[in-house]
């Protein structure tokens, strides 16, 4: 349903600019691990230069976003969804910033593999990569359309990365005994897998931020909520 | 003759009703029920300013009544003490309990239902020819009370009350007018004290008035509703969110929704008080 204007068009303005920076600094975001893990699968370095470089500007959009925010409850004092649009945004915005890092630490990691004759299984990053950043994308999504399960989807998915990454490293410390020569490159895809987790992680924070902006519910640590 | 009311010796326990309205389950609290209003209905002449009203009054607590100009909500609150009856050619129909006594009972003295209904207006109204002190006292000489030393403590008492006596104690022969606006409106408020009320009404009680005033209203409201029920009509929703434990919302005269305050204000049920107090409305 649309929502009615504002009486305020200034306020509507507002909000527009503040869920406009969530969306350039998620898609930054979304770019600079692309292109990490594209420079990780195809050896190539300027794009891992490239995804290092991004991470400046996501940063900055994180600050940007927080005077957004600021600005808005001061000078509007929103209540009910608008509340929880700007709260929501001002929450989400590091997740986002956090998974700009993990890009860049997936590219520095790269860099140093593509020094090296190449290793195989690399391969198995592929899958979990596909896994996260389709996490990533969708606890984006379920944000901007306020998409409530969507948003819980997500969030069940996160289990599955987390035992794909478990795999990954089970195996390659496997390898690491048996070949040790590579022990340094093993070492860092366990690096670069767990980075890839990690994404999940953020992108489970951004959904449950989702769930709360459109239907003011709060879906954190439910697990632990349930068992106590 | 004057009939005077009498608590009801056992609390009514505060139930919801189907009447009709959103009220989500956590607007449900199981406090003691101050005002119980049934279908009440209003008109000025042929206009009918309210409509059907259903809605429950928690006891000791503080209820905000908001909505836009013209929606009913100060005629609302006239009604739960008959206020309104000054006004020619009103009518009304539904019924208004008060700790389970109808208010409109053909037995009860309208000026006994606004002793135990105290109102604090909008502009503050203290008496121009009175001092300070006779007019937190006037409403006990009016009811009879002759005794002076009783008169004396009833004063200090509720000035004391109004958060007002520390800065007037030694000026109580001046004039009520000689106050600046917001210890004006603390002294109308100990004026309404002074007679000991159940409940307090408010309407736009800090409108004209300067954000220091009104801070000191506000928490002078949080202060009271330990001991008293308050009703206060707002047109700040800030301080809506910061007063008062329940909100109602009014609109074209028919109550819209009714719930905690912190519900209402993070998530309403009804799509009409979103856009109203996210100011989206019309």
């Amino acid at each position: 349903m649309t929502q009615p204007k504002h009486i305020l068009g200034t306020f509507d303005q507002a909000l527009a600019t503040l869920r406009n920076d969530v969306l350039m600094m998620a898609g930054l975001a979304e770019r600079s691990l692309d292109r990490a893990l594209k420079g990780l699968l195809q050896r190539d370095d300027n794009l891992c230069a490239t995804a290092i470089a991004d991470d400046e500007e996501i940063d900055q959009l994180e600050k940007q976003i927080d005077k957004d925010g600021v600005d808005i409850l001061l000078r509007y004092q929103p209540v009910a969804s608008d509340l929880r649009r700007v709260i929501s945004a001002m929450k989400l915005s590091p997740n986002i910033e956090r998974v700009g890092d993990q890009a860049t630490s997936i590219a520095r990691r790269a860099r140093k593999l593509n020094g090296h004759p190449v290793l195989p299984e690399v391969e198995w990053i592929f899958p979990i990569q596909k896994h996260a950043m389709a996490m990533f994308k969708d606890s984006i999504d379920a944000f901007v359309r306020e998409d409530v399960d969507l948003a819980r989807a997500v969030v069940g998915r996160d289990n599955e990365l987390d035992d794909m990454n478990r795999t990954a490293n089970r195996k390659l410390t496997e390898l690491m005994a048996q070949n040790p020569d590579q022990l340094r490159g093993y070492l860092n895809l366990i690096f670069v897998s767990r980075c890839l987790e990690r994404v999940g992680d953020h992108a489970t924070n951004i959904s449950e931020d989702a769930v709360y902006a459109a239907a003011a519910e709060d879906i954190r640590h439910q697990t632990f909520a349930a068992s106590s | 003759m004057t009939t005077v009311l009498m608590p009801s010796p056992d609390p009514v326990v505060f139930e919801r009703r189907d009447r009709g309205i959103a009220s989500s389950p956590e607007a449900e609290p199981a406090s003691e029920l101050a005002f119980a209003v049934k279908d009440l209905s209003m008109w000025y002449g042929s206009k009918r300013a309210i409509d059907k009203v259903t809605l429950d009054i928690p006891s000791k607590a503080v209820t905000a009544i908001i909505g836009p100009s013209g929606c009913g909500k100060s005629t609302f609150l006239r009604a739960l003490n008959r206020m309104h009856e000054l006004v020619p050619r009103t009518r009304i129909e539904g019924t208004v309990l008060l700790r389970g006594e109808n208010l409109y009972a053909n037995t009860i003295d309208s000026a006994v239902v606004r002793r135990r209904i105290g109102m604090v207006f909008q502009k503050s109204n203290p008496f121009p020819t009175m001092s300070i002190g006779e007019n937190v006292i006037i409403g006990l000489r009016l009811n009879g009370v002759r005794d002076r030393r009783l008169l004396n403590e009833q004063l200090e008492k509720s000035l004391r009350m109004a958060a007002l006596w520390d800065e007037v104690k030694d000026d109580l022969y001046k004039p009520g007018t000689s106050l600046s606006g917001g210890q004006q409106q603390r002294l109308c408020i100990a004026r309404a004290l002074a007679v000991e009320p159940e409940v307090i009404l408010m309407d736009e009680p800090c409108s004209a008035l300067d954000p220091i005033a009104t801070a000191k209203i506000e928490e002078l409201i949080h202060d009271l509703k330990k001991q008293y029920t308050i009703v206060i009509v707002t047109h700040n929703m800030q301080q809506a969110g910061r007063v008062s434990d329940y909100t109602a919302f009014f609109y074209m005269g028919r109550l819209i929704e009714f719930g905690l305050t912190t519900k209402i204000f993070t998530n309403p049920s009804q799509r009409q008080t979103e856009d109203y107090i996210t100011g989206r409305f019309g």
